[in-house]
């Protein structure tokens, strides 16, 4: 067999795909924590031995491309001699791996025959990882308070656990049972993976393997390359504000400037906005997987990442921005500016890209969180959910009505039946919320009201809503999509709207009713079909009057 | 005595399949018919023609169909009007919000096929426990009953609220309708699918509601036009939870009819398990456009409590299987200067090249030609000549751009594809924790056993059989699979709650169920099992394992986990969620003995060239008709029959055994 067979390279590509596939259905099975197995917050990779990708799953687009990340900042910090077989470590750091303190990465050196051959690695977003508030803050202003920061270290060593780690690490979350269950999971995610590359390098030879790699790499830059050629050389530029760190109650701008030039791309971020007090900032990292979501949006989409893809992509971030947060930056909300960011890649480009193009989608994960105790069952819980909403219409398709964020990838909402279950309140409402979807030609899709009532005498409500400043716009003509609101006991005396509080009290009875954004139009509404029109009249997304209004429509 | 015959039916795209068993010969036989698309009825009756003359003689009569499935696919299912809760009937329009595509900011969901003015919502609500919160709301159902009466709908689907828990507003609802609007076809969710989780219950009523009348239409045809043909033989139908039922029974479970044709290949799996013995099977039926694969473990076929209908979701049992898109058809192609093998095919129009019908792309077909592993004056029995220049042609092409010889390209493109099959099959087994090698490959469908060696190969699987009649495998696996039926409800407890009473109470009206259903089925036999089983998980887990309920559970539980996850928690407590009693009964099929050895003749095998391992064999080739009984023939070797041809690859040898199947294995020597 010739070393760069193509025959052999292909059936190698193949492997490390399906290699990743089988370890993140590993983990999703036997993760105890619903934001794993429900949500699919979570992403695998397996890792050649330069830290660059062969092949990667994940539930979570955000995790693109950036687990590596961590084995290589690892080993700049230890040192190449620090990989020893049998050892798995783990981390959590924010300012490392971009995220937020939940999301546990998990990563082993691989050795084949005494030797450094690669890396397996899993990111998990955990239940609670400690920190002030059960589950998430909405108002930490320092990372320490968002929970327990762990720095690389190795949490099994020649193959035994250190359960002095584990216990120290369990010990300060809130669910140490759960915790535990996900710790293990990904113990066994780092297991399946091994194993898959080990039966590889035993089949073919490791040097056959680590060939089909690099030509693997040379194919995706080579196509993505072709992609970027297509574009006009120039600049591109967008810009949007957040509402609001939850802290200080001022916009915060986001500014993407992208650069064409031949066959490269680069991205550059630097004119946002300085890091903001609240939880709202975003590691580097996170940031550069966000850039390169919204690349590959745009950028041979069915294309399997790997650690050639981003090869013709340079990002550039400014530390110390709200989008290279540092020390003590809090990073709960890491993903409210990159919902932001990915969106206004996608419009900086839309004019060079008209197929590609779509307008915004609501762009936030609508986050509720209630906490307390049961009176059922005695028991403490925590529910955080996102919610679903509008998304932008495109060049051939109305936007999705209801669906859910671009950063939480293949989430599924709870059921009403296993939330009221679960939890001591009722859901009342579930619906969709008309004449939220921007009018074009292609209309926005329409968010939701999903309304919740309390059935406990004291409960805690954590809210972190989002793109009310800069809801999302419409494209070629369409117009923007309708806001999110919140309104806790509407028609009351007591009624309050509000977007963002770490832990307001609800008392039995209360209400919290929210309403989710629509997504942006796309082409001039005039365009728009009668039948389409009409259709939506009947299906209750657009009302009659709102028709008559945006599409001169009469019935 | 006369002659008595069993007969199964399967209704495929292209052809009808019709297996007759004779029992007092033992003999099996099988006819085809084209498939009649304007009206099936005709094609089965005259599948059946070819092979039945006298139509007393049949006393069985099993069919398999996918209808049901095509009036989804091509969405032509009635129109149906949903009931739903107050306030929360978009969830089912809402599907969870989810998407699977990730990177796609174009995503369109799958339309629904209830459309949204058809949506009625109806004041009334239960909570957790199924206590009523609110009452049903009267003025509600009046408006309701208005709305389908004026725009003349003839199905409803209600799906409320908590009805898994208690479904008495459902069928308050129901009973309302039925009285308003004779007639009208009315599925409830509570009897759809016992089970929590609002969006995927009231999907399956919708996806019941919309094919149901089909699937019914469809079924009483059939059993008029076998009345006509004098066939008063029971009518049964194949399920896709692996059992078969009566016809009855299946008119009011459409959707249990919908993957009746695939699930045959489990089914035969099954049958072919108990005969010879072999416990663990990989089933692989590799046709022109798909590659679907099922496993039979300890001698069952592996069942999912939850099927994905064209991305519906259906709270039922159904045979695990899976299919990637790799078959004949699979066209080769090359991407920023890499080989891609599928899984877009070239189907029947244009086709592979070698069809002559315009198709240019190479196929997997075409490479197997070029190699000479496919005979062209033999394809189709030889009612179709294979173009071996258009093959060529179509190979010279990519081969130029990949730098490669036509025959190199050719014999990679069939690697490519084995690679990607056998890692679906590694996929399938070794997340559940089974090794492959421990389990036997059987190869059916047009294409499996051209490919079964090289797949067995790559797997480390030792043997390959390849079954007598691998064109009509399913129905063969039809005609002899039990009666089944499946109940379920939502059961949680934690496990430690549960005494032995509880257990039977929990049970008992799942038994009562299975009782009558058995009663009337008129089971000839007497061989009953209810089987008791329970979804487990560790608590506070979401994921839960379906459990045979015997005295070892919590053992049991423990070692299927670690089996499927590699870590397990001994000791760690354990909760259930929903309670499953499976009722099967055997349909007494007479033993089938192996047959006697026979005397092998001289062989002297014309033979040509055939490439394997980029290097030229002689390779002889024989029609499968020629072997006997107990032969053993070493490879390089190719066995051909009308519809489909099998390999022997050099350093496999083959065997006949005493049910004529093929079975291969490495050559020890």
């Amino acid at each position: 067999m010739t070393v760069s067979d193509p025959i052999t390279n292909e059936i190698i590509r193949n492997s490390f795909l399906a290699i990743a596939e089988e370890m993140n259905n590993g983990l999703v099975r036997s993760a105890f924590s619903p934001v794993i197995y429900e949500s699919k917050d979570s992403a695998v990779a397996i890792i050649d031995a330069q830290h660059r990708v062969l092949g990667q799953s994940s539930g979570i687009p955000l995790f693109l491309g950036n687990l590596e990340h961590c084995t290589k900042v690892t080993e700049e910090m230890f040192g190449r001699d620090a990989w020893q077989d049998g050892d798995i470590w783990i981390m959590n750091d924010s300012y490392i791996s971009g995220t937020h303190p939940h999301d546990v990465t998990v990563y082993a050196p691989l050795f084949y025959r005494g030797e450094l051959a690669g890396f397996v690695a899993s990111r998990a977003h955990w239940l609670d990882i400690g920190g002030k508030d059960p589950g998430v803050a909405m108002d930490s202003t320092e990372i320490q308070q968002e929970g327990l920061r762990i720095k690389p270290m190795k949490i099994v060593q020649g193959g035994v656990e250190r359960t002095d780690v584990i216990e120290l690490i369990v010990g300060n979350t809130r669910f140490p049972v759960s915790c535990t269950g996900d710790l293990r999971a990904q113990f066994v995610v780092a297991e399946l993976g091994s194993r898959g590359l080990v039966e590889l390098y035993d089949r073919y030879g490791r040097d056959v393997v680590e060939t089909a790699a690099e030509v693997m790499f040379a194919q995706s830059e080579q196509q993505n390359r072709e992609g970027i050629a297509k574009i006009p050389d120039g600049t591109y530029s967008a810009d949007g504000y957040l509402d609001s760190d939850g802290i200080s109650g001022v916009p915060v701008r986001v500014e993407v400037v992208i650069t064409v030039a031949g066959d490269a791309m680069t991205i550059d971020v630097t004119g946002s906005d300085d890091a903001v007090r609240g939880p709202m900032n975003c590691g580097a990292v996170q940031t550069v997987s966000a850039c390169r979501l919204g690349f590959k949006y745009l950028i041979n989409p069915e294309q399997a990442v790997n650690g050639g893809t981003f090869a013709c992509l340079d990002v550039k971030v400014r530390l110390g921005s709200v989008l290279g947060a540092q020390e003590p930056s809090p990073c709960q909300f890491y993903f409210t500016p990159l919902g932001l960011l990915v969106d206004l890649i996608v419009k900086a480009l839309s004019p060079v890209l008209p197929e590609l193009a779509a307008a915004g989608h609501y762009g936030d994960g609508m986050i509720l969180q209630f906490s307390g105790t049961d009176p059922r069952t005695g028991n403490k819980f925590i529910e955080n959910e996102p919610h679903v909403g509008g998304w932008g219409g495109a060049p051939r398709n109305d936007g999705a009505d209801g669906m859910i964020w671009a950063m939480s990838g293949a989430f599924k909402d709870m059921p009403i039946e296993v939330f009221e279950t679960k939890f001591p309140a009722t859901i009342n409402e579930y619906a969709f919320r008309p004449d939220t979807g921007g009018a074009g030609r292609f209309r926005g899709g329409c968010g939701v009201v999903r309304e919740y009532t309390m059935l406990l005498d004291d409960c805690d409500l954590s809210l972190w809503l989002d793109r009310s400043q800069t809801p999302a716009w419409g494209i070629e003509g369409g117009t923007a999509g309708a806001a999110p609101d919140l309104i806790i006991n509407p028609g009351r005396d007591d009624e309050r709207r509000i977007m963002k509080v770490n832990r307001t009290r609800l008392r039995r009875g209360d209400t919290v009713r929210l309403m989710t954004g629509g997504g942006g139009g796309y082409g001039d509404p005039a365009e728009r079909s009668h039948a389409d029109i009409a259709r939506d009249i009947a299906a209750g997304y657009v009302s009659a009057s709102a028709a008559r209004e945006l599409y001169g429509y009469d019935a | 005595m006369s002659e008595q015959f069993r007969v199964a039916v399967d209704i495929g795209g292209t052809f009808t399949d019709v297996v007759v068993y004779e029992e007092t010969s033992g003999q099996f036989r099988t006819g085809k018919s084209p498939t009649t698309p304007d009206d099936l009825v005709r094609g089965v009756v005259e599948a059946m023609n070819a092979v039945v003359d006298d139509p007393d003689a049949v006393r069985s009569f099993v069919h398999g169909t996918t209808v049901g499935l095509n009036a989804l696919l091509q969405r032509r299912g009635e129109r149906v009007a949903l009931l739903a809760t107050k306030g929360v009937g978009d969830s089912y329009f809402i599907a969870r919000g989810h998407r699977l595509d990730i990177f796609n900011i174009h995503h369109v969901r799958p339309t629904p096929l209830v459309a949204k003015p058809d949506l009625i919502e109806i004041g009334g609500r239960l909570d957790w426990q199924g206590d009523e919160k609110t009452p049903l709301d009267p003025a509600d159902l009046e408006r309701a009953a208005a709305y389908i009466r004026e725009q003349g709908i003839r199905s409803v689907a209600i799906a409320f609220l908590f009805s898994y828990l208690d479904g008495r507003h459902e069928q308050a609802a129901a009973d309302y309708l039925s009285a308003a609007l004779p007639g009208v076809t009315i599925t409830m969710s509570h009897e759809a699918a016992r089970e929590w989780r609002e969006y995927e219950r009231t999907s399956t009523a919708v996806l019941s509601a919309y094919s149901g009348p089909t699937v019914r239409d469809y079924l009483s045809r059939l059993e008029k036009g076998l009345a006509e043909k004098g066939i008063s033989a029971p009518v049964r139908v194949m399920q896709s939870n692996g059992g078969i039922i009566g016809i009855a029974k299946a008119r009011t479970q459409p959707l249990q009819t919908f993957f009746s044709g695939p699930v045959g290949g489990a089914a035969g799996g099954e049958v072919l398990s108990a005969r010879t013995g072999r416990p663990n099977l990989i089933c692989v039926d590799m046709g022109g456009t798909s590659f679907d694969m099922s496993l039979i473990v300890g001698g069952k076929p592996e069942i999912l409590p939850h099927a994905d209908m064209e991305s519906f979701p259906a709270l039922m049992s159904v045979v695990d299987i899976k299919t990637i898109g790799a078959g004949g058809g699979s066209v080769a192609y090359v991407e920023a200067g890499g080989l891609r093998v599928g899984p877009e095919s070239a189907g029947a129009v244009p086709g592979p090249a070698c069809y002559g019908r315009g198709g240019t792309q190479p196929t997997v077909t075409d490479a197997n030609l070029l190699l000479g592993r496919i005979d062209p004056g033999a394809f189709l029995g030889g009612k179709m000549r294979l173009d071996v220049d258009a093959a060529k042609t179509s190979m010279d092409a990519l081969a130029g751009e990949l730098g490669l010889d036509p025959y190199a390209l050719a014999e990679g493109i069939v690697d490519v594809i084995n690679a990607k099959m056998a890692q679906a099959i590694r996929a399938i087994t070794v997340e559940r924790g089974i090794e492959p090698r421990d389990f036997s490959l059987v190869a059916f469908g047009g294409a499996g056993a051209l490919h079964a060696a090289a797949l067995a190969e790559a797997l480390a699987i030792g043997e390959v059989v390849v079954p007598a009649l691998p064109g009509a495998f399913s129905a063969w696996g039809m005609l002899q699979s039990p009666l089944r039926q499946d109940f379920t409800r939502s059961f949680f407890r934690k496990l430690d709650d549960l005494s032995p009473a509880a257990l039977d109470e929990a049970f008992a009206p799942l038994e009562a169920d299975a009782r009558e259903a058995l009663r009337t089925e008129n089971v000839e036999s007497a061989e009953v099992d209810f089987r008791r089983q329970l979804d487990t998980r560790y608590v506070g887990q979401e994921h839960t394992i379906t459990m045979a309920l015997t005295e070892t559970l919590v053992d049991d539980f423990h070692e299927e986990y670690r089996r499927r996850y590699g870590h397990a928690s001994p000791g760690a407590p354990l909760e259930v969620t929903t309670a499953r009693l499976t009722l099967l009964a055997d349909v007494d099929f007479p033993a089938v003995s192996a047959l006697a050895e026979e005397a092998v003749p001289e062989r002297d095998l014309p033979t040509q060239t055939v490439i394997f391992g980029r290097r030229s064999h002689d390779t002889a080739r024989i029609d499968r008709d020629a072997l006997k009984v107990g032969e053993r023939l070493t490879g390089p070797l190719i066995i051909d029959e009308p519809t489909s041809v099998t390999i022997v690859p050099p350093g496999w040898v083959v065997s006949v055994d005493g049910f004529k199947s093929l079975i291969l294995t490495k050559d020890a020597a």
